[in-house]
């Protein structure tokens, strides 16, 4: 039996060729992610329809605890001032979540490729220089690099660009490793129950041997915490770095 | 099917999620905070309203409170005043009345004892009179003749006189 663990399927090629970003491919990850976007947006306006100021449906109150919970969070970790961030810290999070437990219906998770996490990881990485200089300006931001001593220098531009790559990878690397395990996990499983019911004598066991009756509840366990736990941990991991660094920069905390 | 790589960076995906990262910023912005934060931002605003209609009507129910109060200070005084005149008058009054009714018994003892005077004055004339009648006849039996009462009126008067002094 064989196993195949690969990046995002494509679609289509597009007939766009540029020098550096080569083919247009609408890959896997794309479409998911419009679909994600699609998903999120359709939430939102489902939740917040006819709002009322008093007699509020359940929906509403949820709406607007969703909203309170958002608001708390950024403004508890970044300040007052900060009060901009909470669509962007609340886009980032929900975006996570949704991308990573859309695996459990079956499509591939956006967040299972690279590129996403990269581009969120890139966003934030400006940001937060951004911030920097806007701190200390640009000869600040600069001479922060010499600290303590200069021959520090290299050493701080590493753990500069270290922090946009650990956080990309740190969330792609928990995602990927729930698809590859639940992908060990199916074939494991299959093979087990081949095995297992091939011990049945005559042409009942061939037959019953074809079919991989252990994949059926068992993986659902684990994906509690592949999933489950995971998708929503790295989401809030990753909003609460985006905060933390942010604040850091502009010398909050 | 073509598939990428697992592990690596597609440029074209990659700017395909910068844009859709900043789509959902604005979309959620629009669909979820906005609607959201507004429907707060009234209600906040309409509690503060309420609030602020509760403390003046308090405001002005101790207003009516306190007038009310100073009302009834000054019915209570000017009750006072009203009982304190009214005992004024009637202690007056009574003193006017037991000093008028001292001066009618002063009068009307005053009378009567000069009707006492007169009638004994009367009595006395009265009893003079009888006296000189009397006389008259015990005179007339003992000088066995008529003596005119005209000629010795003088001289029954001077007796008469003499016995009112003596009696």
């Amino acid at each position: 039996m064989e196993l195949d663990i690969s990046g995002a399927r494509v679609f289509c090629t597009l007939p766009v060729d540029l020098p550096v970003l080569g083919k247009l491919q609408i890959s896997e990850t794309m479409v998911v992610s419009w679909l994600v976007l699609i998903l999120i947006t359709g939430l939102c306006k489902w939740l917040t329809h006819d709002l009322k100021e008093e007699n509020i449906t359940k929906r509403q109150a949820v709406a607007e605890l969703l909203v309170e919970t958002a608001n708390n969070f950024v403004i508890g970790n970044m300040g007052e001032r900060f009060r901009y961030m909470i669509p962007f810290v609340a886009a980032l999070f929900t975006t996570s979540v949704v991308s990573n437990l859309i695996s459990l219906v079956g499509l591939r998770s956006p967040t299972a490729d690279l590129s996403t996490e990269a581009a969120w990881a890139v966003v934030v990485f400006i940001m937060i220089t951004a911030q920097k200089i806007k701190t200390n300006g640009a000869l600040g931001y600069l001479k922060d690099f010499t600290t303590p001593i200069p021959v520090m220098t290299p050493f701080n531009i590493l753990s500069e660009i270290a922090t946009p790559i650990s956080m990309a990878c740190r969330h792609f690397g928990n995602i990927l490793s729930g698809v590859v395990i639940n992908a060990l996990i199916y074939g494991a499983l299959a093979l087990a129950s081949s095995a297992l019911l091939g011990l049945l004598p005559g042409v009942i066991g061939n037959v019953l041997s074809q079919i991989p009756i252990l994949d059926v509840g068992i993986p659902a366990i684990l994906s509690v915490y592949f999933d489950w736990f995971s998708g929503i941990m790295q989401a809030f991991i990753f909003c609460m770095l985006t905060t933390l660094y942010i604040a850091n920069a502009a010398g909050e905390t | 099917m073509q598939v990428q790589q697992l592990v690596g960076i597609v440029p074209w995906t990659f700017i395909a999620q910068l844009c859709n990262l900043f789509l959902q910023v604005f979309l959620i912005k629009k669909f979820l905070f906005n609607p959201i934060n507004e429907m707060l931002e009234k209600r906040r605003a309409k509690a503060d309203a309420e609030i602020r209609d509760a403390q003046q009507a308090k405001s002005e129910a101790e207003a009516v409170k306190t007038e009310y109060e100073q009302n009834m200070q000054k019915a209570r005084a000017e009750a006072n005043e009203l009982i304190a005149e009214a005992k004024k008058t009637a202690s007056a009054r009574t003193e006017e009345m037991i000093k008028e009714a001292e001066s009618q018994a002063y009068a009307i003892r005053a009378r009567a004892e000069k009707d006492i005077e007169q009638e004994k004055k009367k009595a006395v004339n009265e009893i003079r009179d009888e006296i000189g009648g009397i006389a008259m006849d015990i005179a007339g039996k003992v000088i066995e003749r008529e003596i005119s009462e005209k000629d010795h009126e003088k001289l029954i008067n001077d007796f008469i006189s003499n016995v009112g002094e003596t009696s």
